[in-house]
């Protein structure tokens, strides 16, 4: 009989409690790859080869103030800048507002330049590019509410005190498949052209130029009626995560309790199944096995039922997140939502860990004891 | 006959091990259900209790916050000397016009955070009773002076009487701390609402607070503005307007529901095996309890008990474990304003109870299959086993 099959002999012979250990630990570790997603996917860095070359300029006061729309010449005239593109948060609202999504104010022309990661077909480019009321939207928008192109969508404004109807000319695909972007033309001529802009995003000629830009901006606005603050476009984004408060600590907090959750579980299971053995163990003893071998094999054990419920519950974890659409269920929190496998192969890794340590307790005890008190030992 | 109580207790007595590690993993799932559902209740309260009932917030039509939204200075006219609008002891109407300005302030453990600053008129403070100065002094027209909230001098740097915050174009001097009664203006800095206009040249208000005569008198109110097509304004109740922004904590609630259900599920897993296992040990008591003429009912309920007892010493212990966090202070931000709020956990004895009948449920769950296969052992096989 070899390791492995007296291992697996001592799994299946109790098999209404190993699989309902192995569904327990599941379950914490489909928690535990939840949570450890969510920070995942809330210091998710952008993707695409044009992401490090990024800025964001906006009012130095606040996100909610706008700049002149005039400063568009002037940061392209500064030194390094290759691309300038103005974006402005619209915040509208789709029939009511349980439909959040994402929605901007841009220049046609430059928008697709300016984040090349998000393609289209040149044709529906095109389109959007030459009808005022045009829009383009994000595959997994247009997916949300069937609609198809040539449809007309009307958005109702909360932060302007105007909605605007477009017709939907185009589809894009790209990291990031949720937001709707129309022309900044149309919502300047429904205002009254008040000549704002919410926030302006440049595009560096080189990774090295971006410090000094940085400075040349906001040295260029000092002191004016709107001065800026530049950033990149990582620092940004990492600024509203901030304004969420305090994510990491109570993720943390949470996932701790739930890995001691498991360590609980695995080992009231290896500890009751070892219990039961002790006279077992005996006569294993008795037939010459050491102490170490003896220890092996129940630790063996425990880091296989453990093992199976971290497969499980960190793939399930994956399988679920990739059906359940999440974007929908958290206001648009996480517009991506995805069990990365470093998470997966950090789950897994956890739960061995958590086997053998639960097991280590009750197999060291019996494993010291001798061989006449064990068989003692009522069962 | 029921089987007596003190059987179950000196079972959980006996496996002391057993007892201990399976309900402290049912008291842990119970203390993050406590936490998570006290982080978003104290976020909800924050804002729930905010408005008074007569109280009317008049916004643009269209714009669901203060922050977005525009009333024109001839509009005030109109709407203060609508029918049904309190007036004060001298006579005047209790409305104040109030310009909400949003900035970005460093905060006291570095980086940044969006405040409100309101600028009222001293109606504006007779409007909100729940609102004291606690420290310092009220601001005085045409200076320069700013109130803050008791968390905004908690968690901004120099958000203090003595110091001063450079925004807009001046540096404005704090004169005095108010405490709104953990309420979300406690976020919020005030200051004379001319003097804000002033420096940030805004020619309009962004809102009116406006007290009802009556109940009736307030859906008065309410309907005259919506219908007055000049205005192009809308009046909630300020209870209402406040109670919408609640839905900031549904992530929240989302995410913690979701963690509660999926890991009582696990937990109730864990108290099955422990109970099968005491099913099993204890195949030949259970007979003997059958000979001496218990009936499969009573067998059932017995285990049953003794599973619900279980839980509950794992319900009692993550309440305890649960209730340090009580009133820890945190903030997050109120995406539709834009601004921080800052609030504390809250710990009620109904959530407590909550997290108790929670603990049942598990007990219940894991419990009722072993105390079944408990009742209908056949009696003599038992007896013969062993």
């Amino acid at each position: 009989m070899t390791y492995a099959s007296f291992i697996w002999t001592n799994i299946a012979r109790n098999p209404r409690r190993t699989i309902l250990t192995i569904v327990s630990i599941g379950l914490s570790l489909f928690v535990l790859s939840t949570l450890m997603t969510v920070l995942t996917e809330l210091n998710r860095e952008p993707e695409g080869e044009d992401t490090h070359l990024r800025l964001v300029v906006r009012r130095a006061t606040s996100l909610a103030d706008r700049l002149p729309e005039a400063y568009a010449a002037k940061l392209a005239r500064v030194p390094s800048v290759r691309l300038v593109h103005a974006l402005t948060w619209f915040g509208g609202i789709y029939i009511d507002e349980g439909n959040f999504f994402a929605n901007f104010a841009c220049d046609p022309d430059t928008l697709f330049a300016m984040f090349p990661e998000n393609r289209i077909p040149p044709e529906q480019l095109k389109a959007f590019q030459a009808e005022r009321i045009a829009a383009v939207a994000g595959r997994k928008l247009v997916e949300r509410f069937k609609w198809r192109l040539g449809d007309r969508i009307t958005l109702q404004g909360t932060i302007y005190p105007v909605d605007l109807e477009f017709v939907l000319r185009g589809i894009y695909t790209g990291t990031d498949e949720t937001a709707f972007f129309f022309h900044r033309a149309y919502l300047e001529e429904a205002l009254g052209r008040p000549g704002k802009v919410g926030t302006f995003w440049l595009k560096a000629a080189s990774a090295g130029d971006i410090p000094r830009i940085m400075d040349a901006v906001d040295t260029l606005f000092k002191n004016s009626d709107a001065e800026t603050k530049t950033e990149t476009e990582r620092a940004f984004q990492l600024g509203f995560i901030s304004m969420l408060g305090n994510v990491k600590t109570l993720i943390a907090s949470i996932s701790s309790v739930v890995v001691f959750t498991i360590l609980l579980v695995t080992a009231n299971t290896m500890a009751m199944s070892i219990r039961e053995r002790a006279r077992e163990i005996a006569i294993l003893k008795t037939l010459g096995f050491g102490r170490r071998r003896l220890l092996g094999v129940l630790m063996g054990e425990s880091a296989v039922i453990a093992l199976t419920g971290g497969v499980l519950g960190c793939m399930g974890a994956r399988l679920f997140f990739s059906v359940v659409d999440v974007w929908r269920y958290t206001q648009g929190l996480f517009p991506i939502f995805i069990v990365e496998p470093s998470t997966i192969l950090l789950g897994i890794g956890l739960s061995v860990l958590i086997g053998l340590a639960s097991a280590a307790l009750p197999a060291i005890r019996v494993s010291r004891l001798t061989i006449a008190e064990a068989l003692r030992r009522v069962g | 006959m029921a089987i007596p109580l003190t059987y179950n207790l000196r079972n959980l007595q006996v496996r002391a091990t057993s007892t201990v590690m399976t309900a402290l993993s049912i008291g842990l799932v119970v203390a993050v259900f406590i936490g998570v559902t006290a982080l978003a209740r104290g976020l909800e309260e924050a804002f729930v209790t905010t408005g008074v009932p007569l109280n009317l917030v008049v916004l643009r039509q269209g714009s669901q916050v203060e922050t977005s939204s525009v009333v024109r200075r001839d509009s005030l006219q109109v709407i203060k000397y609508l029918p049904g609008v309190a007036v004060d002891s001298v006579g005047l109407p209790l409305a104040s016009p109030e310009l909400i300005v949003l900035l970005n302030l460093p905060k006291r453990d570095g980086g940044q955070g969006n405040v409100i600053v309101r600028g009222l008129s001293a109606k504006g403070f007779e409007l909100r009773p729940q609102v004291r100065l606690i420290r310092g002094r009220f601001v005085r027209p045409g200076l320069r002076e700013i109130l803050v909230g008791r968390a905004v001098a908690e968690r901004f740097q120099d958000a203090e009487p003595g110091a001063a915050l450079r925004f807009g174009r001046s540096h404005w001097k704090v004169v005095g701390v108010f405490d709104a009664g953990r309420t979300a203006f406690d976020s919020e800095i005030w200051s004379d609402e001319s003097e804000l206009a002033q420096d940030f040249d805004r020619a309009d208000y962004s809102s009116v607070l406006l007290r009802a005569e009556s109940g009736p008198g307030l859906h008065a109110i309410q309907q005259r503005i919506s219908e007055d097509r000049r205005l192009h304004l809308k009046a909630l109740t300020e209870q209402a307007y406040y109670a919408e922004q609640t839905k900031a904590a549904a992530p929240i609630k989302v995410l913690g529901s979701f963690m509660a259900v999926v890991m009582a599920i696990g937990a109730s897993f864990a108290v099955m095996n422990t109970m099968y296992a005491a099913v099993a040990r204890r195949s030949r008591e259970i007979g003997v309890l059958r000979v001496l003429g218990f009936r499969p009912g009573s067998i059932l309920l017995s285990f049953l008990t003794e599973s619900l007892l279980l839980s509950l010493v794992g319900g009692v212990v993550g309440c305890l474990l649960a209730l340090p966090i009580h009133g820890l202070s945190t903030g997050t931000t109120n995406f539709r304003t834009f601004s921080e709020v800052s609030f504390a956990f809250r710990i009620t004895p109904d959530l407590l109870l909550g997290g108790l009948a929670f603990s049942l449920v598990m007990g219940g769950l894991g419990g009722f299959l072993p105390a079944r296969l408990a009742s209908r052992q056949p009696m003599i096989e038992t007896l013969r086993e062993g």
